[in-house]
């Protein structure tokens, strides 16, 4: 490198340090700490110099790699080989990853915590695999898609407590009226694309969780529902002490009570519910409505001249993605026994999309790493209360510095003329 | 021989503007029709009226098919390609790029997919009527990639071919949903002389063995005259001359409208 070169890489540092400054300087610096009678600013400069610092140092780095003319090569060569990997071996990786998904709860290092964690990062992934048909396939790009989540956990919470059908019968019936808010949602947005498609999904999203907050008679209000009913194993409820003429799963099969047992239950549920999901969203893929999607989002009036109903292809994507999350969502209702309009704010459409497009949009595998690696890392950070969410944001940026269409970025064909070509 | 299509006092307008204006001419079966004129002169509107994506402020087009006739201002739309079987492509391409070339050929098919899959359930369940009628669908598309010569690209991604290829492959892949019209704006833009031989050859071969009219939009002289029948050549909206090519190249009015009138 030239000399020169280091000596424009070193103001342009110093320049990034004046931003900082002006930016940490006030955010930071001025710290307002309440102190008997009022509110007292206590500075603490040493740590805006530190972020500071940090700052210039961070950017002399990057500019000294860039003139390089060479990527950071660990980062993107790792994730190159990972996708190469799950590529040319998609079949292997897929039954190992499901493989060690059955196994999981049974490890030595899994206890009640590891448990619930991985029951949220399925969910997402069953989330994450409901709206990659609608954003990743149809391109129809949704920021309100908790809107069905809570249409099902709403729908599954009142027929189950109002009329106490069981588990099964509920879930097909939230899915149904998921899919039906879902086609809803489709009509008037039909005409919409791209940004304006985006908000009036992300005001849908609103609208629902208003209505949930609102409509008292019905939904109880910001009270929320309790007393959901938990799912029991074909018929056998995971009680400590089951009612009068009823057997409980750990008496059944002569075990000793263990409230793992529902949660091991519940992590199989969803287990089976995303892999569901997943099976079938790669078989409809390879259908030709699945195709159509892919079509629609490449050219909408490319499909217009060769005869494709744009219309119903669209409300079909709308529908099925929204029937995924609303099962998802009766998963959810009966997992917490308790919902409120507050579970289904606008973060929880965020993080779903943002598993989906970092994963690589239309990639099944990427939308589980990108799952286990968002909630994976919030959770790790859970001891630094708020600034776990630092992480988040901080995994995100990664993501797109180094791989800026997602993990997974690569698409496989649906159908193959001259088959698998090693 | 018989007329296939016939566009009757067609006008559009936009605003103040009149794109095109009290526009009457016929296209025959088995041939093919070009539309020229200078630019602007309203060629892609005609297009674009044709194929549903304009509805016209005035005027008639007719598919006439054995003794009836269809109206093509009634279908809106998808349905132009769905009902009335008439195919179009675009001045710039419009593949599926991120597609494979053959699933760019199964999409044009889609509707017949459609109904074979059972609306997707038969699909689902794998049953074999499907995978039958999916794999007349790949033979279809083979059968023509063979004519194209771009078979052995098939699971390429079409937007990795190269520029040449993409214009026949729009093309091949409108003729996958068996128009009865063919409209074709500008297929030889960015053709080097060697690919607008192919494709005179391509579009001879539609015209002749599938039994196909088309309709062309065309600047590429050597194309136009190449292999039209019959030449249309619009100025400002309006019809300046009708006749064949040899025709056309001798006219004074069609001289006038390229290249002036002498002072």
């Amino acid at each position: 490198m030239e000399k020169k070169d280091i000596i424009q890489s070193f103001k342009d540092s110093l320049f990034t340090g004046l931003i900082a400054l002006a930016l940490f300087g006030p955010i930071v610096g001025l710290r307002t700490a309440s102190k008997g009678e009022g509110l007292f600013i206590t500075p603490q400069w040493g740590v805006v110099f530190l972020l500071v610092g940090l700052c210039i140092l961070g950017r002399f780095l990057i500019n000294l790699n860039s003139a390089r003319k060479t990527e950071i090569t660990f980062f993107s060569k790792f994730t190159s080989k990972f996708s190469a990997i799950t590529r040319d071996k998609a079949k292997h990786f897929a039954i190992t990853a499901i493989l060690f998904a059955v196994v999981f709860p049974f490890l030595p290092f899994t206890d009640r915590y590891f448990m619930d964690v991985a029951i949220m990062i399925l969910t997402y992934i069953m989330l994450g695999w409901g709206l990659n048909i609608v954003v990743g396939l149809a391109g129809l790009l949704d920021l309100g898609y908790v809107a069905f989540y809570a249409v099902g956990a709403y729908s599954y919470a009142l027929i189950a407590t109002t009329f106490g059908w069981s588990f099964w019968i509920c879930l097909p019936l939230a899915g149904l009226f998921a899919a039906f808010f879902g086609i809803l949602l489709g009509f008037p947005v039909l005409r919409l694309r791209g940004d304006y498609l985006a908000i009036v999904t992300l005001g849908f999203g609103e609208i629902i969780r208003i209505i949930l907050i609102n409509w008292y008679e019905v939904t109880n209000g910001p009270d929320g529902i309790t007393g959901i009913p938990r799912p029991s194993f074909f018929g056998l409820p995971f009680k400590r002490s089951p009612d009068e003429g009823e057997t409980s799963f750990h008496l059944f099969f002569n075990l000793e009570y263990s409230t793992m047992h529902r949660i091991i239950f519940l992590y199989y549920l969803i287990l089976v519910l995303a892999l569901i999901t997943n099976y079938f969203t790669l078989k409809i893929r390879k259908l030709p409505v699945g195709r159509a999607w892919e079509a629609l989002r490449e050219d909408e009036i490319a499909c217009k001249s060769l005869g494709v109903n744009p219309t119903n292809t669209k409300l079909t994507a709308f529908a099925i993605g929204a029937m995924f999350g609303g099962f998802a969502g009766s998963f959810f209702a009966t997992r917490q026994a308790f919902i409120s309009p507050e579970s289904f704010t606008f973060i929880e459409s965020a993080i779903i999309v943002a598993i989906v497009v970092l994963g690589g949009m239309g990639s099944q595998t990427g939308v589980v790493l990108a799952s286990i690696f968002l909630i994976g890392i919030t959770e790790m950070f859970r001891d630094l209360e708020q600034y776990r969410m630092i992480a988040f944001g901080g995994a995100m940026v990664l993501i797109m510095v180094f791989k800026p269409k997602g993990i997974l970025a690569n698409r496989k064909p649906t159908i193959l003329m001259h088959g698998d070509k090693k | 021989m018989n007329n296939l299509l016939s566009v009757e006092n067609l006008t559009m307008k936009f605003g103040g503007l009149t794109a095109i204006d009290d526009l009457s001419f016929d296209a025959k079966n088995n041939q093919i029709t070009s539309i020229i004129g200078p630019n602007g002169a309203g060629k892609t509107t005609v297009f674009n009226c044709l194929t549903g994506f304009y509805k016209p402020t005035n005027g008639q087009m007719f598919l006439h098919k054995q003794d009836s006739k269809i109206s093509l201002r009634k279908y809106t739309d998808f349905k132009i390609a769905y009902v009335a079987k008439v195919a179009r492509t675009f001045q710039n391409i419009r593949l599926f790029p991120a597609m494979s070339v053959l699933e760019n050929l199964l999409v044009a098919q889609h509707n017949e997919l459609m109904v074979a899959s059972g609306y997707s359930l038969f699909g689902l369940l794998n049953l074999k009527t499907y995978r039958d009628k999916e794999q007349l669908a790949v033979d279809k598309a083979k059968y023509w990639l063979d004519i194209i010569g771009l078979t052995h690209r098939a699971d390429d991604n079409a937007g990795d071919l190269p520029y040449g290829d993409q214009r026949k492959l729009e093309i091949v892949r409108a003729m996958c949903i068996e128009p009865r019209l063919l409209c074709l704006d500008e297929p030889a833009a960015g053709l080097n002389p060697k690919e607008s031989a192919e494709l005179n050859k391509l579009l001879k071969f539609i015209k002749i063995e599938k039994q196909t009219g088309i309709l062309l939009i065309e600047h590429d002289m050597s194309v136009v005259m190449g292999i039209s029948d019959h030449v249309v050549v619009l100025n400002y909206g309006k019809k300046i001359f009708e006749g064949t090519a040899d025709q056309t190249k001798n006219s004074k009015e069609v001289i006038e409208a390229y290249l002036g009138v002498d002072e």
